[in-house]
């Protein structure tokens, strides 16, 4: 770990995390095995595809559900067993929840107002609240009389109003168009660098993670199966749920020819050889096919003969800022090229041979 | 008469009150004809114009000196009796009602319709059967007498039937599925995700209840209210059962006029206050009761 200061950088920490929902025949292992630790003050993302269990772990760090094994400590201290009303963690739900009977002002004063805390302070952190998020011209709104933009902004200034150590973000922008999803990403980014508090954000959108998170764990059928930067995610996926999650990516299947280290050496269909990397925790044969990725903007066309491959132009996509170019290997492996138009390079005839050079070290070998 | 005219003036200004007339105009009509005519010799009425029957529901002529006019106390305890026993029952109606209400509502889905349905049973039977077999209950050798005796944990009986107590046991028990059903139906609708919402908040249980849960039920409260506090102004059967002549309600002093006192124009006045304690109850209740949600909109 890059800051390595040990327990005092360290907000949350999960350790071996299961839950089980129903029993018997009809148990659900809604998570299983969850090893996770969240430093303070860091923008975490978990991200993956609907019903992984993304909200059930969330859930679990707010209080709302107990796990069924394993420890939950937050700021060193056990909480398994804490009510939500005891944590100093703040959830923005799903749904927003706002209250309905409540105007915005009161949604917003209402952690406070149960803390005790004096009148005259309620107002004046609501009122900062309320301009933090840019709604003090509709303090005395019901949610109902508001926009999704806006029931959102009101339920983040709700969940920062008691200055929480945590906050829990699920899918909070997956509600709204994509213009003011994009405003709100800079905006929640501002708010948690502006605030320092910790965010756990919760989305299915790889490119929202990518963006805006310091780190982010990949899930999958309530397992985490990778957990990096956003760099080490997209360039360095494990596993090929992973890669395949994020971003666009060529999947190939290639022969291991030699092993050294923390890189091994793959034939190219062509008879070339590359090396490449492999996954921490991975130790290819010699000899044994493994299934390798790379993304479709680390290869390049050139002309026929150079390159370590040669593959056959099956058509492109024009994407306005880049062209996707689909190809064919030597071999039959189908993949896809991403250049940027900012030339006016001639799309490559349909059919035509053409030679692919590959960024170096981009090739990276799956887990499994 | 002064009375009345002030009587006339609550009715002109009450459009509530106007409709419920025009609805319930034919028998209505003729209770409201009757109270202003003199009582028939063998009960009935006879025609002729008469505001006595509404003078002798709230005065009383000494027989020997007839200028010494009094209030009539024993109508007004009555009346007073009615209305509290009426709140009372209400009160406690909401008080168990609440947390029944909230236990099914909070049931797994296919299990609500079997609580439901078990909170009806009790409409299966006929009333006057359920108020006898309270009676059988209560009475001073009855079951829960009987039991406490030889448990010895009394020494004589407690004196149960014909107190204001029955009344109110045998009131509550009829009318809770009436404040149930509503109630149920205002938890139903509400988002389990706002009470989470108020535990992330750091509101404790209590809190919750009463900042979130309580004004998001409100209208479920509203209507059981509503739904209990009519039927128990009117109730007849169970005073009569379980109170007796000591614990008389305004339905059974009604009853009482048509009956062996054969005035039936006392008793259609007494009625008709009847009907004006109900609508104003009503009106001023939901006046204070939607004054804050009256106001939504007034903001932007
Ligand atoms: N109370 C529950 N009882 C039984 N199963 C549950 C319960 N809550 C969640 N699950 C199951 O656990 C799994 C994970 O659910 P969860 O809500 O955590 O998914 P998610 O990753 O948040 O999905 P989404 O992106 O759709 O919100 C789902 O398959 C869901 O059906
Ligand atoms: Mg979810």
């Amino acid at each position: 770990m890059p800051d390595g200061d040990g327990q005092s950088g360290n907000e949350i920490e999960i350790e071996a995390v299961g839950k089980v929902f129903g029993q018997g025949d009809t148990a659900f292992h809604a998570l299983s095995g969850i090893d996770l630790t969240i430093r303070t003050g860091e923008f975490f993302t978990l991200l993956g595809p609907s019903g992984c269990g993304k909200t059930t772990l969330l859930r679990v760090i707010a209080g709302f559900e107990h796990p069924t094994s394993g420890r939950l400590r937050i700021k060193g201290q056990d909480v398994v067993g804490q009510a939500p009303n005891q944590r100093l963690v703040n959830t923005v739900f799903q749904n927003y929840a706002l209250f309905p009977h409540m105007t915005v002002a009161q949604n917003i004063g209402f952690g406070l107002k149960m803390l005790g805390r004096p009148r005259a302070e309620i107002a004046a952190t609501t009122d900062e609240m309320m301009h933090l998020v840019k709604m003090e011209a509709m303090a005395a709104r019901k949610p109902s009389e508001l926009s999704g933009g806006q029931q959102q902004r009101v339920a983040l200034a709700r969940a920062l109003a008691p200055r929480p150590r945590v906050l829990l973000l699920d899918e909070p922008l997956s509600a709204l168009d994509l213009k003011l999803r994009k405003e709100m990403q800079t905006e929640l980014k501002r708010l948690q660098v502006e605030t320092g508090i910790t965010f756990v954000f919760v989305t299915h959108d790889q490119e929202e993670a990518l963006t805006m998170s310091d780190r982010l764990a990949v899930m999958n059928q309530g397992r985490i199966l990778q957990l990096g930067s956003p760099h080490e995610i997209y360039h360095a996926p494990t596993e090929r749920f992973v890669a395949d999650f994020i971003g666009e990516t060529n999947f190939l299947t290639l022969n291991v020819i030699a092993v050294q280290g923390r890189g091994a050496d793959l034939a190219l269909p062509g008879g070339r050889t590359i090396a490449a990397r492999v996954a921490e925790g991975l130790t290819p044969a010699v000899g044994t096919t493994v299934s390798a990725v790379i993304r479709p903007e680390q290869a390049r066309i050139v002309p026929q003969g150079t390159g370590e491959l040669s593959a056959t132009v099956e058509g492109a996509v024009f994407f306005g800022t880049d062209t996707h170019i689909h190809l064919r290997l030597s071999d039959g492996q189908p993949f896809t090229v991403r250049r940027q138009n900012n030339d006016d390079l001639a799309d490559p005839a349909k059919g035509e041979t053409v030679g692919l050079s590959l960024t170096p070290g981009a090739l990276q070998v799956l887990r499994g | 008469m002064k009375r009345d005219s002030h009587r006339w003036k609550w009715i002109l200004v009450s459009p509530a009150l106007l409709v419920l007339i025009l609805a319930a105009s034919g028998p209505l009509l003729i209770v409201a004809v009757y109270s202003f005519l003199s009582p028939g010799n063998m009960g009935g009425v006879a025609w002729d114009f008469s505001t006595d029957a509404w003078f002798r529901v709230f005065f009383k002529r000494d027989i020997f000196e007839p200028e010494n006019v009094t209030l009539n106390a024993d109508h007004l305890a009555v009346f007073q009796r009615t209305i509290w026993l009426s709140l009372q029952t209400t009160v406690i109606c909401a008080a168990l009602g609440f947390p029944t209400a909230w236990f099914i509502a909070t049931r797994p889905a296919n299990r609500r319709m079997i609580w439901l349905f078990l909170i009806t049973v009790p409409f299966w039977t006929n009333l006057l059967i359920r108020t006898f077999a309270i009676q059988e209950m209560i009475r001073n050798t009855g079951t829960l007498n009987t039991a406490l005796l030889w448990l010895g944990v009394i020494g004589e009986p407690i004196e149960m039937m014909y107190t204001d107590f029955a009344v109110l046991l045998g009131m509550s028990y009829v009318f809770l599925p009436l404040m149930v059903l509503p109630l149920y139906a205002a938890m139903d609708k509400l988002d389990f995700r706002l009470v989470e919402a108020g535990y992330d908040l750091y509101a404790s249980r209590f809190q919750v209840l009463r900042h979130v849960i309580l004004p998001l039920v409100k209208p479920g409260f509203i209507a059981g209210s509503i739904l209990v506090f009519i039927p128990s102004i009117g109730a007849y059967v169970t005073p009569r059962v379980l109170g007796g002549g000591r614990s008389m309600m305004m339905g059974n002093l009604i009853g009482l006029q048509f009956g062996q006192g054969r005035n039936w124009p006392l008793g259609s006045a007494l009625a008709m206050v009847l009907l004006v304690i109900v609508v104003v109850a009503l009106v001023f209740y939901l006046r204070i009761t939607t004054r804050e949600t009256g106001g939504r909109d007034g903001q932007s």
